[in-house]
């Protein structure tokens, strides 16, 4: 993990922003800041107040209370046009009657910029848009729209780059691409993002920092891998991740964790408590008669590529256990499965939050 | 290609034959008996086999000065179109656009204005141009078409203005635009087939427009309704006249809509952008 020295400027403050839709509060005081060359994506599953937030900064929606703050100046009441950032928008949000270098350009003539042609040239090279420049958004195919989207937001040269959802209009092949390209263009300027997705992967290989939503507050704010391996609470162990961790509910008593399904162990925590186990897919393991932890029903096994990934029935849920080798077992059959022990966390029955 | 499918094919070209002639039947009649002399056009049966004159054409082109009420009409079509434009569409805008207190009434409002008779407002109207000295001018007349289109052109570009897709705008204002400059550059060009086909309906209901043009207006700025119908006289209708001058009606309209099919069938049926 980067560490994130003192001398970094703070680009973006959020404070206590509370946002309401009539009755319903879609945000409840959500409190954020992103250093200068942040990569930070919001993640949430739809619904959790991810884009309401980014329109929030961006200022193209106004919170019921709370402070926004863009390079220590208080933005909270300036309205869009002069908050110099930039956006890229899930649709696009091209001009259809401009051509791509009129779109380009668009930015560069309100804000009455000089040496527009020598601009647009040089970021439309970046972007690899420079055989487009005449024809209109119509005429472009999804991906290279997304890539005059890009282009447009960089000419301008803002403080702050906002993208709500870019990839998810592209196919399965495209997105990977366009994924690496905007990791390299943040890392070759050096620019601030804040990137607003619901698809966890793309979260976690672009993020430097991911703030998980969810239901209109900020469940944890981390590096990818903080996340990955310590998360706060049970709904961010369920979300982060692919495929999903594996929850078994027990008890822990004198050190040990008993459940119905599976055979107590020890564990080095002394607390007396309704417990859940988590345990991720990569990290249980096929044993033998001889050491198992428990056994489960064999339900399904599918072929990923680079290992197996397979499903199995403990008591009335679904178990996930990822392989190297394929188990060519009937289904039905009871299979010995171990857990790493070094692994495993452990989150309050009743508050969710993670104590091991 | 099935038997079925050629049935179904001859079916509908048929339909679509028969409703072509329905609509194209009556200007083929004023066509024909435009061309035709007076005696002719009163015959019974009716005469499809004639040799065709220009007299009436002359006659209304020397005696009864039809160049006068044609330039008339045009400048006050033309007039109502633009100032209706002008006024009506940014209205439309700021409505769609901006959430504030008293839109949806203010916009019910503007719709109620259309829903009196015109026959109602007439006499008012009278008066009123009688003390302000108005009557028998283009620009009264123009005004009064304006009150009766406004409220047609604020609706429709409303509408037009609400499916316009939010990212367009809301990446103007992102790029540093103002709510004007957003409208004046990104709205107004991308709804310029929604702003055309309502420029035509003004134009058109303009044109066509006759109580008023009969009431406020006398010699010098009468419309050309109101001018052929002076052929339908007391005891006998000169029905070549009045289809000879009937065809210089129709024939502005006709050329405007050649030129501008394709976006008033665009503004009208698509919406602004697929």
């Amino acid at each position: 993990m980067k560490s994130i020295s003192e001398n970094l400027i703070i680009k973006l403050k959020i404070k206590d922003i509370i946002k309401k839709f009539d009755e319903t509060a879609v945000l409840k005081d959500v409190n954020l800041e992103v250093n200068e060359k942040d990569f930070i994506v919001i993640l949430g599953p739809s619904g959790c107040g991810k884009t309401t937030l980014l329109r929030i900064i961006a200022g193209l929606e106004n919170q019921n209370s709370g402070e926004v703050f863009i390079e220590n100046n208080n933005v909270s009441k300036v309205p869009p046009q002069d908050r110099n950032i930039s956006m890229v928008f899930q649709n696009y949000g091209l001009y259809p009657h401009l051509t791509v270098k009129q779109n380009l350009e668009y930015p560069l003539k309100i804000n009455k910029i000089k040496n527009r042609d020598q601009i647009i040239k040089k970021w439309a090279t970046k972007v690899k848009i420079e055989e487009l420049l005449a024809r209109y958004p119509r005429q472009l195919s999804g991906g290279q729209r997304q890539r005059v989207a890009l282009g447009r937001s960089l000419v301008r040269n803002p403080k702050l780059f906002l993208m709500d959802e870019p990839l998810s209009n592209l196919d399965a092949s495209l997105r990977l691409e366009m994924r690496s390209e905007i990791k390299h263009l943040h890392e070759e300027l050096g620019t601030t993002i804040i990137y607003v997705t619901h698809d966890q992967i793309e979260a976690m290989t672009l993020a430097t920092r991911i703030v998980l939503m969810n239901k209109g507050i900020i469940e944890q704010v981390g590096t990818p891998k903080e996340l990955y391996s310590a998360p706060k609470n049970i709904f961010v162990g369920s979300f982060i991740g692919s495929p999903p961790m594996n929850f078994i509910p027990g008890k822990i008593k004198n050190g040990t964790f008993n459940s119905d399904q599976i055979q107590s162990f020890n564990v080095s925590i002394n607390t007396e408590a309704d417990v859940i186990l988590g345990i991720r897919p990569d990290d249980l393991h096929i044993g033998d008669n001889n050491s198992y932890d428990f056994k489960a029903e064999l339900y399904a096994s599918e072929f990923l590529g680079e290992g197996y990934l397979i499903t199995f029935n403990l008591g009335n849920s679904k178990l996930l256990l990822k392989s190297q080798k394929n188990i060519e077992f009937k289904t039905k059959e009871r299979i010995p499965i171990l857990i790493d022990k070094n692994k495993f966390l452990l989150f309050d029955y009743n508050s969710k939050k993670r104590i091991y | 290609m099935s038997v079925n499918y050629l049935i179904k094919k001859i079916m509908s070209y048929f339909f679509i034959l028969l409703f072509a002639v329905w609509c194209l039947f009556p200007i083929y009649w004023l066509l024909s008996t435009s061309l035709k002399t007076n005696l002719q056009t009163n015959s019974k049966p009716p005469v499809f086999i004639f040799k065709p004159i220009l007299d009436n054409y002359k006659l209304i082109i020397q005696d009864f000065d039809i160049w006068h009420i044609f330039f008339n009409s045009l400048i006050i079509a033309s007039g109502t179109t633009f100032f209706s434009l002008f006024f009506g569409v940014p209205a439309a805008y700021a409505l769609a656009k901006f959430k504030f207190k008293g839109n949806t009434d203010f916009s019910f409002w503007i719709l109620t204005t259309r829903m009196a008779p015109p026959i109602a407002m007439l006499i008012p109207f009278y008066v009123m141009y009688n003390k302000l000295g108005i009557l028998d001018t283009h620009i009264g007349l123009i005004l009064a078409h304006i009150s009766l289109n406004l409220s047609l052109v604020v609706w429709i570009m409303r509408g037009f203005f609400e499916d316009l897709p939010k990212d367009i705008e809301e990446s103007s204002y992102i790029d540093g635009a103002s709510y004007f400059s957003t409208f004046y550059r990104i709205s107004l060009p991308i709804s310029r087939n929604g702003i055309v086909a309502v420029g035509i309906l003004c134009f058109l209901f303009s044109w066509n427009e006759f109580l008023m043009a009969l009431i406020l207006t006398d010699d010098s700025a009468k419309t050309v309704p109101v001018g052929i119908s002076k052929f339908v006289g007391f005891q006998l209708i000169k029905w070549a006249e009045l289809a000879a001058s009937a065809i210089f009606m129709i024939m502005p309209i006709f050329i405007f809509l050649v030129f501008f099919q394709k976006q008033l069938i665009k503004g009208l049926t698509m919406g602004a952008i697929k």
